[in-house]
């Protein structure tokens, strides 16, 4: 029996709605830049700047509230591609890109493209290999799906726990990056930071799960898309005189590397900078930014390259959106719109890097004669620099500017000397992209952990029991990470490369195998599966001990073995373990039909059927 | 138009199948591979290529920060225009069977 197509209509004023958005954040920008020259001070505009889109997002996620399931966990199947594709983009670069991957840039230049690249590439190998696919089987999470796939509870359980790991780490990177911006900027410690952003993630999945998640996080997007574009446009103007920084950060170059020369930068060679991805800690820049492999060799490059694209490729977070649009064409058009957002953002990223970095040290060199430049005493101020005169010669070099790497987008708009209002706007607008990032990872994990492994476990037909659980979970998990925020101190960008590196050595091999491989049995997707954690797993921990897998290139390389080993263990095992004799492609065969409802809601149609035939029968 | 028994139309079914997922299975390892190679060959003749200077950058660098995210981009739009020819021509088939 057929499901017949539900009408999935998208509702038709989004685009006024979205508009309306925009233009009250541009608006409130304009209006609080009006009050900086009228004498507002700096904490106050701060503040509007920050709480006042915080509220809208919070009311955008509260206008999209259900109590539906198909609503809370797919969001009732009729998102339009382009705005999927927002909430995929900001899923996808987050506050880690946002403020980790520029200062990465500003720190290493050139040897830390890979990791930009390797996001965009993951998008496509996404896009190709497994989304289609996963939006034609319509489970509700990537667990659901591979327990679907191979008819197995235990695989379904297992992949439920084993991407706690990823998806956690990701959302203790984002969450950090949120608090230390709302820390900086509004007149809170770091404990109360954590405490909002935990409360603001926490409340949007509970109150409308990935419906909410799509609606604030899509405006969320557009916030952040305006809030780096603005300040960055302005400095290319007063640089390059031509609003398009992607473009003319070329021409700096000459003045880019006198300035490096006179600061004292030479070029290094790969072990100089040891881990080659620099901490958040300050640390004084020493690498020139073109100079091509100095941080790491082209073998690393490549490592942390495939490292980023598998995790990209394979990461929960992202593949639990392939079950939001209205067909498999729009997911995958869904996808192509989000790989070009990525790309815009990993083109635009290296401008500000180089931007900001001329910037600083081009007015170090003039030191000297023109005395100390202006900024650096509110940098200092917000604590984004550290500067000593160590040798006491009266002059600042490379070596005694300590920078903060996470905080390199926000020093830009101060560099340049521009109004206040528009570090504010680039702060509003990264921590935008981190809460979407946030807010993603937690529903997540928690919408896993409650459907996956709870309700397995127990099938009790209690009312609401699926959104109470998911409730309970998101609270729980945002709780965990809270605590572990207050106890640990975090590098957000080692965390988001361990992250990568376990989504991509547990989660591409056994898509792989699920949705390109029909032979592939439920104890080849738990071999492969197993292999490709533990492996890592054993690496990271106690491979530790060993000095393997310090660095980030370490690390990259082990997941890349994890993953090959998983690749054999899944063939191997479907092949002559257990199970073996057995090929089900029934589920197969639909899953690779582009046509048609979502298996999921075709099983549901026919759940739905029998029970009523059930009935008539008993009348 | 000739009447046509079970075993013909699941023949045909089958056939269409396999022909869709031939050329889905083609038109994916031609993508794949278009950006993967780019990438890699990128990389490995980066400091060769950034002798070479292009709108202002060193090649190599030019390529890396823009040019093959440009290029993923276009790949990625090109299989979604083919990808969905392809699975047009298995529906018409499949209606037509």
């Amino acid at each position: 029996m057929t499901a017949l197509p539900r009408q999935r209509s998208p509702n038709p004023h989004l685009g006024a709605y979205y508009g309306i958005i925009t233009a009250a954040f541009v608006s409130l920008a304009i209006l609080l830049a009006m009050f900086e020259e009228l004498g507002w001070s700096e904490g106050v505009i701060a503040r509007c700047m920050i709480l006042l889109p915080l509220a809208l997002y919070l009311l955008t996620a509260a206008g999209s509230r259900t109590l539906d399931p198909e609503d809370y966990f797919a969001s009732g199947r009729r998102v339009p591609q382009v705005y999927n594709a927002l909430v995929l983009a900001a899923i996808t670069v987050g506050g880690v890109g946002f403020f980790a991957y520029t200062g990465a840039v500003f720190f290493l230049g050139f040897d830390a493209l890979a990791i930009g690249l390797g996001w965009t590439c993951g998008l496509l190998l996404a896009g190709v290999l497994f989304v289609p696919y996963l939006r034609k089987a319509g489970a509700y999470t990537l667990p659901a799906f591979l327990g679907q796939r191979f008819r197995s509870r235990h695989v379904r359980m297992t992949a439920s726990v084993l991407q706690v790991v990823p998806t956690a780490l990701l959302l203790a990177a984002e969450m950090s990056i949120a608090a230390v911006v709302a820390s900086i900027f509004l007149p809170l410690s770091f404990w109360l930071a954590v405490l909002l952003v935990a409360i603001f993630v926490a409340a949007v999945g509970i109150l409308g799960g990935m419906r909410a998640l799509t609606w604030s996080g899509s405006a969320e997007f557009i916030a952040g898309a305006v809030g780096l574009a603005v300040p960055l446009i302005v400095v290319s103007v007063l640089l390059t005189h031509l609003p398009a920084p992607q473009f003319t950060y070329g021409e700096m170059f000459g003045s880019l590397q006198s300035a490096e020369t006179a600061a004292g930068m030479l070029p290094v060679t790969p072990g100089d900078l040891a881990p080659a991805l620099t901490g958040p800690a300050p640390t004084a820049v020493t690498k020139p930014f073109l100079q091509a492999f100095g941080a790491i060799n082209e073998a690393g490059f490549l490592l942390l390259f495939f490292t980023f694209a598998l995790g990209t490729a394979a990461l929960p977070s992202l593949l639990v959106r392939s079950g939001v649009t209205c067909s498999v064409a729009d997911q995958r058009r869904s996808t192509a719109w989000a790989l070009a957002l990525v790309a815009l953002f990993v083109i635009t990223a290296p401008s500000l890097a180089v931007f900001a970095k001329l910037l600083m040290f081009r007015d170090m060199a003039l030191a000297p004669t023109a005395g100390v430049p202006a900024w650096l005493s509110e940098l200092s101020g917000r604590q984004l620099v550290q500067a000593s005169d160590v040798n006491g010669d009266g002059t600042l070099v490379a070596s005694e500017l300590l920078v903060m790497r996470d905080r390199v987008a926000l020093a830009l708009p101060m560099l340049a000397e521009l109004p206040f209002v528009l570090t504010a706007l680039l702060a509003s607008a990264g921590m935008a992209v981190a809460l979407a990032a946030a807010g993603s990872h937690l529903f997540t994990l928690s919408a896993s952990l409650a459907d996956d492994v709870y309700g397995v476990l127990d099938k009790r037909p209690i009312a609401l029991p699926r959104l109470m659980a998911a409730w309970a979970a998101i609270a729980a998990c945002a709780l965990f990470v809270l605590v572990f925020l207050l106890i640990a101190d975090v590098d957000i960008l080692r965390m988001a490369v361990t992250a990568f590196a376990f989504a991509g050595a547990t989660f591409f091999p056994v898509l792989m195998l699920a949705v390109w491989w029909p032979r592939c049995s439920a104890w080849g997707a738990l071999a492969s599966l197993a292999t490709g954690f533990g492996v890592l797993f054993l690496v990271v921990t106690v491979g530790g001990l060993f000095d393997a897998a310090e660095t980030a290139v370490g690390t990259g390389l082990a997941s890349l073995i994890a993953a090959v080993l998983a690749l054999c263990a899944g063939v191997g095992t479907s092949l002559y373990g257990p199970g073996s004799a057995s090929v089900e492609t029934a589920y197969y065969e639909e899953m690779r039909k582009p046509e048609g409802e979502t298996i999921f809601d075709q099983a549901q149609a026919r759940t739905v059927s029998a029970r009523k035939t059930g009935a008539l029968r008993e009348l | 138009m000739t009447a046509q028994g079970p075993e013909t139309e699941h023949a045909a079914e089958h056939a269409a199948r396999d022909r869709h997922q031939l050329r889905t299975l083609a038109v994916a390892i031609t993508t794949l591979a278009a950006a993967l190679c780019a990438v890699i060959v990128t990389i490995v003749y980066a400091l060769s290529l950034n002798r070479l200077w292009f709108l202002h950058f060193p090649l190599g660098l030019y390529l890396l920060a823009q040019g093959l995210l440009i290029f993923a981009v276009v790949v990625t739009f090109w299989y979604v225009r083919v990808q969905e020819r392809i699975d047009h021509t298995r529906s018409v088939t499949e209606e037509i069977v």
